[in-house]
């Protein structure tokens, strides 16, 4: 038995399916790519699959990971991407295979980038700046125990800005990202619409997973 | 530590690489996506979706299915004919669902019109624009695709070779309330005649033909019925008087048959949804027809011959579709695959590989005389959540009015071997509302699910710790084009109600629960099934009072469709509860579908006589299929010479 991790990114149309459907995608994708992949030994065996952290629907993410067995330890890991991508949507593509190095529960962050777009040249950079620069940020935020309100200005006042052109805003974000909860990037869109009535199309896309030390997990 | 340090394969992740060079284009905005639910119906991208250079086709084909993504994508005959049409290098056919009403919404607000899921094109801009005619219900949401796509509603508001619409499926058996807003209706099997009009299409073009001149040529074509080329007379009494063709239209337009499954065309992939759709397997058509003729169900009249496929193809094209598809289930679909002549061989061929590939099988379409412990055996991958069985009717007398053939002994054996078999929840599924029903009749309904139960606690080898549930459902009987009961005039609400309250007001049994389901609907249903052009107008009005997704309880507003008949000064009791006469010339008359009315008037009095008819196995009842010299009918033929 090997364990392998499964490098992908989920961009384009798949960003809007959910992560239970991305988990059938791959499925059906290892299914069909004659790998020597490991099942689970239950009564309905499936493909052993763990994915590092889901993401939520409409955010792309760059450089997930999920880990698969193969049944065979010299399995090679070379054409293994390939074989995959060969029966995956277009839109989401392995693009590295790796014997794991961290363990995927020592995920704590993830790089955000978040693009912001609005019609007409609203002063999006001014209006963010100005926001946290008032004070407490409070949003409600939605968990498992119900809805509490949540100050979101520790988590990003201290985001990268970098002005696209008139009223296109790419923002860089590091936010905790882990097994036991993290903090959801579309909570700063929640808030520039109730702070400041604005809701601009943002489009977020994760870009990495960290590890305590804010390295990429590898 | 670097990023680029990173062991990977040869393939990399470019953090800016978000707009691959050859992304598609989706045609709705991310913000739009994510005010929806379900984004995931409006962005194609699947698996096997059918990607062409619009520069390099001829022919770009709409094929429209007036419900939404997870219902259209696990329509069998959507992806039959999606890769046949494919498969013609010069022709394109794209898939087009019915936004549901969230995304309607942004797609006015935002004037966006209707687009194809491959290529985000604007279905304005297609050549045949093509509806797939399952269901009454789905009318409305056929104007509203033609509406929200920008084309003219009515066939004689567009002039031009382009924007051709066409229809297909069961409800093309009596297509007159939508004859005003098609410009052709496909009778029959699809898998030839779409292709040659297709083709016929290419070739007016080519020759800068008009749009009359496509149309007359094309109802030459056997299968095609050209609405516009049909003047329609009416009696005093509101009844039809006559069909008239025009300009060398035929007087009666033949359905079209592929006689031979084997070699008929039968996709080798289609496009895999990237979410859950409502059948998430395989469908693979063992056959077609049936043999049963139950006296209420149009398709076992309108799919005649029975045909059934070779076990070499059936288990060739399973491989095929498993090896594209990447499904685990493969469902055996036909009308009643239980009736497949050999279908213990089947199961045991297709088993020498599915088992080892991790592929299981279902059969959706089990007769309640169909289940044998040694079929139950050879499918011991279904999941033991529930049995569904149509016994259609509570007495053994409404049973031989209906033709189930199917005896109070045989569901009692059945159910029996399904406890035996470890199954403790049992769906029976009637009608109420049945031709010559009594209130006995409908309570015999309860009296079969009781005795149900009792076979339950009378079963030594039945699961251990566990009640049984049995669900008794009651659906409205709707009467039917091309089946026996086309004359009789549909139960009135009130009826209908009052047989409602019967049920659930006797049940006496805590382990039976009663369902039924809405005699407006169903009312409905009946008007439409057996209307005449002079729907036309209420269609177009209940569009333009915002009706849609009238199959969806939560969508369906009765009180409007009412405002609508009376805005348009028609009596829908007329269309569904009016019992026609005898020598009634009907709105489908002139179409044919091979079973003769002669026989259906045989059949008609036959069921009020209570006389049952044997099975097209046991013996042929001339219902006038035999004309197109195959199927069944012709090996029948053979054994008795």
């Amino acid at each position: 038995m090997k364990n392998v991790r499964i490098w992908f990114k989920k961009v384009g149309a798949a960003r809007y399916i959910s992560h239970l459907d991305l988990t059938h995608c791959m499925a059906r994708a290892l299914k069909l790519s004659g790998l020597p992949v490991w099942y689970t030994q239950g009564f309905n065996p499936r493909i052993y699959m763990t994915f590092a952290m889901p993401l939520s629907l409409g955010t792309s993410g760059l450089r997930e990971c999920m880990d698969i067995r193969f049944t065979e330890d010299g399995a090679p890991l070379e054409g293994v991407a390939e074989k995959i991508n060969a029966h995956l949507p277009k839109d989401v593509v392995v693009w590295g295979v790796t014997e794991p190095a961290n363990k995927l529960d020592a995920i704590a962050f993830a790089r955000y980038g978040i693009r912001l777009e609005t019609e007409g040249s609203a002063l999006l950079k001014d209006k963010i700046q100005g926001l946290f620069a008032r004070g407490p940020v409070t949003v409600m935020k939605h968990g498992k125990k119900g809805d509490k309100e949540f100050d979101i200005t520790p988590y990003f006042s201290g985001m990268g800005m970098e002005e696209l052109g008139a009223g296109c805003l790419a923002l860089t974000v590091r936010l905790p990202c882990s097994v036991s909860g993290g903090v959801n990037p579309g909570l700063l869109l929640e808030a520039l619409k109730s702070y400041e009535g604005l809701e601009p199309c943002g489009e977020i896309t994760r870009e990495m997973l960290l590890l305590e030390d804010f390295s990429e997990i590898s | 530590m670097d990023l680029q340090d990173k062991k990977t394969s040869e393939l990399s992740c470019d953090l800016h690489d978000n707009s691959d060079k050859n992304e598609r284009k989706l045609a709705l905005s991310h913000k739009i996506l994510m005010s929806v639910e379900k984004p995931g119906r409006y962005v194609g991208g699947e698996v096997n979706a059918v990607m062409k250079d619009p520069s390099k086709v001829e022919v770009r084909f709409a094929f429209c299915f007036p419900d939404v993504y997870e219902i259209g994508m696990s329509h069998l005959g959507i992806k039959i004919l999606y890769g046949a049409f494919n498969q013609v290098p010069y022709f394109w056919c794209e898939r087009v669902f019915a936004p549901w009403v969230d995304m309607e919404r942004q797609m006015v607000e935002h004037n966006i019109p209707l687009y194809a899921l491959e290529s985000g094109d604007p279905v304005g801009e297609f050549d045949f624009i093509g509806f797939t005619l399952q269901y009454e219900l789905s009318y409305t949401n056929v104007l509203r695709m033609l509406e929200l796509a920008g084309i003219p509603l009515r066939a004689a508001d567009r002039k031009d070779l382009h924007n051709i619409v066409v229809g297909g499926g069961p409800c093309a058996c009596n297509p007159e309330p939508l004859a005003d807003f098609f410009d052709i209706f496909f009778l029959g099997d699809g898998e030839e005649v779409d292709l040659e009009v297709m083709e016929l299409y290419r070739q007016c073009k080519k020759e800068e033909k008009g749009k009359e001149e496509f149309l007359r040529m094309a109802a030459q074509i056997e299968g095609v019925y050209v609405p516009a080329l049909y003047d329609v007379a009416y009696n005093p009494d509101g009844t039809v008087r006559s069909y008239t063709p025009r300009e060398g239209a035929p007087a009666v337009v033949k359905k079209r048959v592929v006689l031979d499954m084997d070699s008929a065309y039968y996709p080798e992939a289609f496009p895999v949804p990237m979410i859950e759709v409502v059948h998430s397997r395989i469908a693979e058509e063992v056959l077609r027809g049936c043999i049963r003729g139950c006296r209420f169900c149009q398709a076992g009249f309108l799919y005649r011959p029975f045909r059934e496929k070779s076990i070499d193809v059936i288990d060739a094209q399973c491989r095929a579709l498993c090896a594209s598809t990447g499904y685990d289930e493969i469902s055996l679909s036909s009308l009643s695959t239980s009736d497949y002549s050999r279908l213990n061989e089947l199961i045991d061929r297709l088993h020498q590989w599915t088992e080892k590939d991790k592929v299981s099988l279902s059969l959706p379409s089990l007769r309640v005389d169909g289940f044998s412990p040694e079929l139950m055996e050879r499918i011991h991958s279904v999941r033991k959540s529930g049995l569904t069985f149509a016994p259609e009717a509570g007495s053994q007398r409404m049973r031989d009015v209906i033709n189930k053939n199917v005896t109070e002994e045989e569901l009692l054996h059945t159910v029996d071997v399904a406890f035996t078999e470890g199954w403790t929840r049992i769906k029976l599924y009637f009608m109420i509302g049945l031709p010559t029903e009594t209130k006995e009749d409908v309570l015999a309904i309860l009296e079969l699910g009781k005795k149900v139960v009792d076979a339950f606690y009378g079963n030594k080898e039945k699961p251990k710790g566990k009640a049984v549930e049995v669900a008794l459902s009651a659906a409205a009987f709707v009467p039917k084009p091309f089946t026996p009961f086309q004359w009789f005039g549909q139960d009135t609400m009130e009826v209908l109600r009052e047989k409602q309250r019967e049920l659930t007001g006797n049940v006496r049994s805590r382990r039976i629960s009663v369902s039924y389901h809405g005699a407006k609907t169903s009312f409905l249903e009946a008007v439409f099934a057996r209307g005449d052009r002079r729907l036309c107008a209420v269609m177009e009005k209940a569009v333009e009072m915002g009706l849609h997704f009238d199959g969806w309880d939560d969508q369906f507003d009765f009180d409007k469709w009412m405002e609508a008949f009376e805005a348009c000064g028609i009596d829908p009791a007329f269309y569904a509860n009016r019992t026609r006469g005898l020598d009634e010339v009907f709105p489908w008359d002139h179409l044919d579908y091979g079973v003769t009315k002669e026989f259906l008037k045989a059949e008609y009095e036959r069921a009020y006589k209570g006389l049952t008819t044997p099975n097209c196995r046991e013996k042929c009842a001339n219902c006038g299929a035999l004309c197109y010299k195959g199927g069944l009918c012709v090996e029948k033929r053979e054994d008795m010479v």
